[in-house]
């Protein structure tokens, strides 16, 4: 068994150990909306920082830790912040949580984050439901041996957030009365936010929304055989749309602004998932 | 050795070298280092003789700090810088701009030779940065943040500052040199660009293409210096009309452009107000 197989079942047998029932759909939450964690019932928290193998969150908003329990129900893996590759780890460690919920039975992944909007229709407080994606942050966490435990070599990447799903979630935001976009999210390294020009270079490019994260997880979620859907919270206007600078701290306050609509959108997709 | 050591280092060796405060940084592109023959009461600091700095490897780059009086204000002038396609890592790249900061520096005047892909562009024109687009791939940022210097995500909607571009291009139309505005964008190198590349690049919005500047704005903005961005377009790399370029051609008519860039830089160093505050 490789090095990294290895780290990934030591991350398991830790985890297996400490809960007591088998998780089925992973939630990984994004800047400003680990709140949604605090719903779970029969919370089982493990913090990051415990679990053998893993790297530790340092971004402020972010808390760093699994919760492990129930909503509506139905059994998730709650990621409480998650590792950005903007922070220093590389692909590898960014994605290791995707693989360990992969190992411990969960086929099925939410992910969620804070963007900026780019498309101009969009504004802030807007969610969008991810229907693809562009992967411009020059990195590919698949790089390397392939991990033939979790897929193959060459990933289809045709339907990497499940049209089955999107269907689902656009018919539950409608019941909802949540009005929610769907567009194409790109991923850029980060930590400094785009310049207007390369802005307008992802719009021509057909992205609609741009973050710092996801991506890497859904390239190794999809390669690991999940089925993903991913949700994006529209903080603010991307870099250029508006005549004004960003802030994390409106990004975090945005978030805070829809944490309602958006707990209650998520807590339906998981119980009709 | 921790990368915040080595700034330390290098900004103790030339801090106690320098005779005052440096006003106005001045990163010198590929054939445009004689800008630093106009500078009086030189003090020259070899990257080679400070301690835990990177040194330049590329043909036409001198590899030193040049210290001293231009047009009234106190200089510091890179004469040589660190790509990224020499091999260094975006930290190394951008460890100069980090210690100019620290000596106290507001004011980064960046300078490079690029490829023109605005069609209204010639070889040997000037073109003021008004924006840049990063497609080398990293970014000098990623890693533990240097809160000293900068927050973790800085907003980058005025990298080039908007009061300076409008001074140069007073001081320009003052001397009657022509600049264009356009936007930077960099790429990794050190191979030039294909084709099928540099069409990508038109598309997405870009007037000129080179492999520096970026990752020192980048780092410049984080720890909030005011920037100026001057290209001098040594080649036209539209595609239809493209023919194999040689570096001895790009250093050739960076030459021919000089002149004018010394004096368009002198005069904008004359008349620009030194930001105290910074």
């Amino acid at each position: 068994m490789n090095e990294l197989n290895k780290k990934i079942s030591e991350a398991q047998l830790f985890i297996e150990n400490n809960i007591s029932e088998k998780p089925e759909i992973g939630l990984i939450l994004g800047s400003g909306l680990g709140v949604l964690g605090d719903k779970a019932e029969k919370q089982n928290i493990i913090e990051y920082a415990n679990i053998p193998n893993f790297p530790v969150s340092t971004i402020e908003g972010h808390k760093g830790r699994f919760i492990f329990g129930e909503i509506s129900g139905r059994k998730v893996a709650i990621m409480q912040g998650r590792f950005h590759y903007y922070e220093g780890y590389d692909m590898k460690e960014v994605v290791f949580p995707v693989w360990v919920m992969r190992s411990l039975g969960i086929d099925k992944l939410i992910v969620t984050n804070a963007a900026g909007g780019i498309n101009t229709y969009y504004k802030p407080g807007d969610l969008m439901l991810i229907k693809d994606h562009i992967n411009f942050m020059g990195k590919n966490p698949l790089i390397g041996p392939n991990l033939s435990s979790m897929g193959t070599r060459f990933p289809d990447m045709s339907n990497a957030y499940s049209n089955r799903l999107r269907d689902l979630i656009k018919k539950i935001s409608y019941k909802l009365n949540i009005s929610i976009r769907e567009g194409v999210y790109a991923s850029m390294t980060g930590p400094a936010y785009e310049t207007p020009a390369e802005i307008k270079m992802l719009r021509i490019m057909g992205a609609d929304a741009v973050g710092m994260s996801t991506v890497p997880e859904v390239i190794a979620a999809n390669h690991a055989g999940m089925e993903i859907a991913g949700i994006s919270c529209i903080t603010n206007m991307a870099a250029g749309v508006l005549d004004k600078p960003l802030s994390h701290d409106e990004v975090i306050r945005t978030a805070d602004e829809v944490k309602d609509k958006f707990i209650k959108l998520v807590i339906s997709i998981i119980s009709e998932i | 050795m921790r990368y915040t050591d080595r700034i330390n280092s290098a900004y103790e060796y030339i801090s106690k070298i320098l005779p005052c405060k440096p006003q106005i940084g001045i990163v010198l592109g590929t054939g445009l280092g004689n800008l630093a023959d106009h500078i009086e009461n030189k003090v020259i600091i070899d990257y080679s003789s400070m301690p835990d700095f990177p040194v330049s490897t590329v043909e036409g780059h001198a590899g030193r700090f040049i210290f001293g009086d231009l047009e009234g204000k106190k200089v510091l002038v890179m004469q040589g810088r660190f790509h990224y396609y020499e091999g260094y890592s975006m930290k190394e790249v951008t460890l100069p701009i980090r210690v100019m900061r620290k000596l106290g520096i507001g004011m980064l005047i960046l300078s490079n030779a690029c490829g023109g892909l605005n069609k209204a562009f010639s070889a040997g024109d000037i073109m003021i940065i008004k924006d840049h687009i990063n497609l080398i791939g990293d970014n000098p940022l990623i890693g533990e943040n240097l809160s000293e210097f900068g927050p973790r995500f800085p907003d980058m909607s005025q990298t080039y500052d908007h009061e300076l571009i409008e001074l140069c291009k007073k001081v320009a139309s003052k001397l009657n040199i022509k600049v264009h505005e356009g936007v930077y964008t960099a790429v990794s190198g050190p191979n030039y660009e294909t084709k099928a590349e540099l069409n990508m690049l038109i598309i997405a919005g870009s007037d000129a293409v080179g492999m520096s500047t970026v990752p020192e704005a980048i780092v410049a903005r984080h720890c909030g210096m005011r920037i100026l961005g001057l290209s001098c377009i040594t080649d036209m790399a539209i595609p239809d009309t493209l023919v194999p370029l040689s570096h001895e051609e790009v250093v050739r008519v960076a030459e021919m452009a000089k002149p004018k860039f010394v004096s368009l830089v002198k005069e904008f160093i004359k008349e620009v107000n030194i930001d105290e505050s910074l």
